[in-house]
């Protein structure tokens, strides 16, 4: 078997808020499980791979997106990966132009997104910032909590094409209607930063699995364990006292 | 101070004075009672007491004084004590100038430091990026160094541009009133601003942290990062529009600095690291600029040792730390080079003044310390544990800061975020 490429996108204009460490996740999960892969890094300018098993994309500001939006229009190749089959991981502003179109500037311009995803993006009445906590149903039907940090101003609304990644139980996510994120074949949105994947395995290994189209046996990593019980206490906590 | 012209005496100018004096005489008192209740020098409570009784104070005390400031995101406090030291050992009397050596940078750390020494007539400045706007609006700085811009404190800054444009904007509003400006030329925001004074020093100060400056701030396009070439010293240019990387009036290159006349100053610093090299040759063009000779400015500039307590040696019981601050991405780059001890302690905290979305550590390559032993420090040490894990590096988790470093072993370095940092001065018994 050839080995897994994991291919983050465009680090300069999409990685402001440590997303790349999503990458570093996702390649040493499947170091440590001995299974053979690549971490490719491509910046604008450059091909990206058209044969990825995961593309990532991450946060960054409202000029990166447009150009992000026409580097990767002209260069095609990640559509192509896309109908081959590929994982698609965007976190934020990677989230927002993946999907139909996204607002920028302090005039709202309408920006047309990559359509990866059927949601939309326009201002919200108040900037999303602070931690986050959710409820992500596994295939399986289990349910996994998913924490991280949410800092973001669009508001994404989701259309009949794409569902939820998951339920908020603290913070805003897509628009504080409850939702966070959205999921539509192998395309997946999110807001958290954390990295996510870092501070959920269950999620990281779902990404694997859809890559490999195989499960994958969780790994033994108490230290991952402890931040976990730690920023989940922690913002339930928080909750409490906002509640107060 | 130069005294008032009586002629020229209105009478709201005698009433602004009272104001004045009587905010400075509850600032001070304020500041006392904190100091006796220990909570610190006062200095902040001092400010904010000043201009809640006189609002107008910050531009009051600006005014009648030359002014030299620095801002960036990265090593405005140890610009501005090098800089500080470079204009006093050009004088006679060092007590002609004042500055808020203690890093409070905000308009009531500013107001604060002048309202203690309303006779100095130089005023050297460190100043907070938001600050910056309105300090060449009300203060008219003759001299205004630009060092740096990178990502910090995400969760309340979204966008460094903004911060850029708005210097921008304050300098071309300001036209030929407004400052020289000393600026890094490696940067390219900080070049999109600088450009827009009327005069610019530029500092090739070699700083190799492109990570936030991808895009062209002039017209959006991916800027070009290459090495020089014979036909053009520009290392970034915009393959779309003119801005470019500037020719050079200063060049940082090993310890010496170059200036345009092809002199070369050897800096001999006490303060270590690249950053604090490229900092001095900023320092110095700034001195040279503000009148001083580039002797004097050396001699001075090698005197400063741990400005606001950075690189000082705090004791925990049987242990000497050398303490570092790092307080975004580009800072640790610089700061993890220098911290050479076996094992090395690492404090991170998310309070407010830290940044409280600690995903950055994912932008710091910590993959180089593997091979040593790191301690996890302070209220976010799992996150770092967690970083490390997936790096590779051996490490342990001790969240209380002083356990983490008491007894651990003779000499060690300890890297902190803002809130650790100064927390670890008062344990450590510097502050």
């Amino acid at each position: 078997m050839s080995p897994v490429r994991i291919v983050l996108i465009y680090q300069s204009l999409l990685g402001i808020y440590g997303d790349r460490g999503n990458a570093m996740v996702l390649a040493k999960r499947l170091e440590w499980r001995g299974i053979d892969h690549e971490l490719i890094v491509v910046e604008p300018g450059e091909p990206v791979p058209p044969d990825a098993g995961v593309y990532l994309l991450g946060g960054g500001e409202d000029m990166a997106q447009i150009s992000a939006v026409r580097a990767l229009t002209s260069d095609t190749n990640l559509f192509r990966g896309m109908d081959a089959g590929a994982v698609l991981f965007a976190v934020c502003a990677g989230y927002q132009i993946c999907g139909q179109t996204f607002t920028v500037g302090d005039h709202d311009e309408v920006i047309d997104g990559l359509g990866l995803l059927d949601v939309t993006t326009r201002r919200g009445p108040q900037r999303a910032v602070g931690e986050i906590l959710t409820r992500w149903t596994r295939p399986d039907g289990s349910v996994s909590l998913i924490t991280g940090f949410e800092n973001h101003g669009g508001f994404t609304t989701l259309g009949a094409d794409a569902a939820p990644l998951a339920q908020v139980e603290v913070g805003i996510g897509n628009s504080g209607d409850g939702t966070e994120g959205a999921v539509q074949g192998r395309a997946i949105g999110t807001y958290p930063h954390g990295p996510v994947l870092a501070r959920n395995p269950d999620l990281a290994d779902h990404v694997l699995s859809l890559a490999l189209g195989r499960d994958l046996e969780p790994l033994d990593l108490p230290e991952v364990d402890r931040l976990r019980a730690d920023r989940i206490a922690h913002v339930r906590a928080g909750r409490r006292r906002v509640g107060a | 101070m130069v005294p008032a012209n009586s002629r020229s005496r209105r009478p709201d100018d005698d009433l602004g004075r009272v104001r004045l004096g009587l905010a400075i005489g509850a600032g001070r008192l304020a500041a006392k009672a904190s100091r006796l209740a220990g909570r610190g020098s006062g200095a902040s409570i001092r400010g904010q007491v000043m201009l809640r009784i006189d609002p107008q104070a910050f531009g009051k005390l600006l005014r009648h004084r030359r002014i030299a400031a620095v801002s960036g995101t990265n090593g405005k406090t140890t610009t501005t004590h090098l800089l500080t030291a470079a204009v006093r050992a050009s004088l006679s009397d060092g007590n002609r100038v004042v500055t808020n050596a203690d890093g409070a940078n905000l308009y009531h750390g500013i107001a604060s430091a002048l309202g203690e020494h309303p006779d100095a007539d130089i005023a050297i400045l460190e100043t907070d990026e938001r600050v910056v706007r309105e300090l060449i609006r009300q203060g008219r700085p003759e001299l205004l160094v630009l060092l740096n811009f990178s990502r910090d404190q995400l969760d309340r800054h979204h966008e460094i541009k903004a911060l850029g444009r708005s210097w921008r904007d304050a300098l071309v509003e300001a036209g030929t009133e407004g400052p020289v400006v000393v600026a890094n030329s490696c940067d390219p925001l900080v070049v999109w601003a600088a450009r827009a004074a009327h005069r610019t020093v530029w500092v090739d100060t070699g700083d190799s942290w492109t990570q936030d400056a991808a895009l062209c701030p002039e017209c959006g396009s991916v800027l070009v990062h290459a090495p020089a070439t014979p036909a053009s010293r520009a290392r970034w240019h915009c393959p779309a529009c003119d801005l470019s990387q500037p020719t050079p009036d200063y060049v940082v290159h090993g310890d010496d600095v170059t200036d345009r006349s092809g002199t070369v100053h050897h800096l001999a610093l006490q303060v270590p690291g690249r950053f604090n090299r490229a900092n001095a040759a900023c320092a110095l063009a700034a001195a040279v600029e503000f009148g001083g000779g580039a002797a004097d400015a050396l001699r001075g500039m090698r005197d400063v040792k741990s400005p606001a307590g950075r690189y000082a040696t705090a004791h925990f019981g049987s242990t000497s730390a050398r303490l570092l601050l790092a307080k975004n991405p580009a800072g640790w780059a610089e700061s993890l080079p220098l911290a050479a001890s076996d094992p090395v302690v690492l404090a991170i905290d998310s309070a407010a003044a830290d940044g409280r979305d600690v995903s950055w550590l994912w932008d710091v390559d910590y993959e180089q310390l593997a091979g040593r032993h790191v301690v996890c420090t302070g209220p976010r040490a799992q996150d770092l544990a967690v970083r490390l894990t997936y790096a590779g590096v051996e490490h342990s988790v001790e969240p209380d800061l002083s356990t983490a470093l008491t007894d651990r072993s003779a000499t060690l370095d300890c890297i902190a975020t803002y809130t650790p940092f100064q927390r670890l001065r008062r344990l450590g018994g510097l502050a």
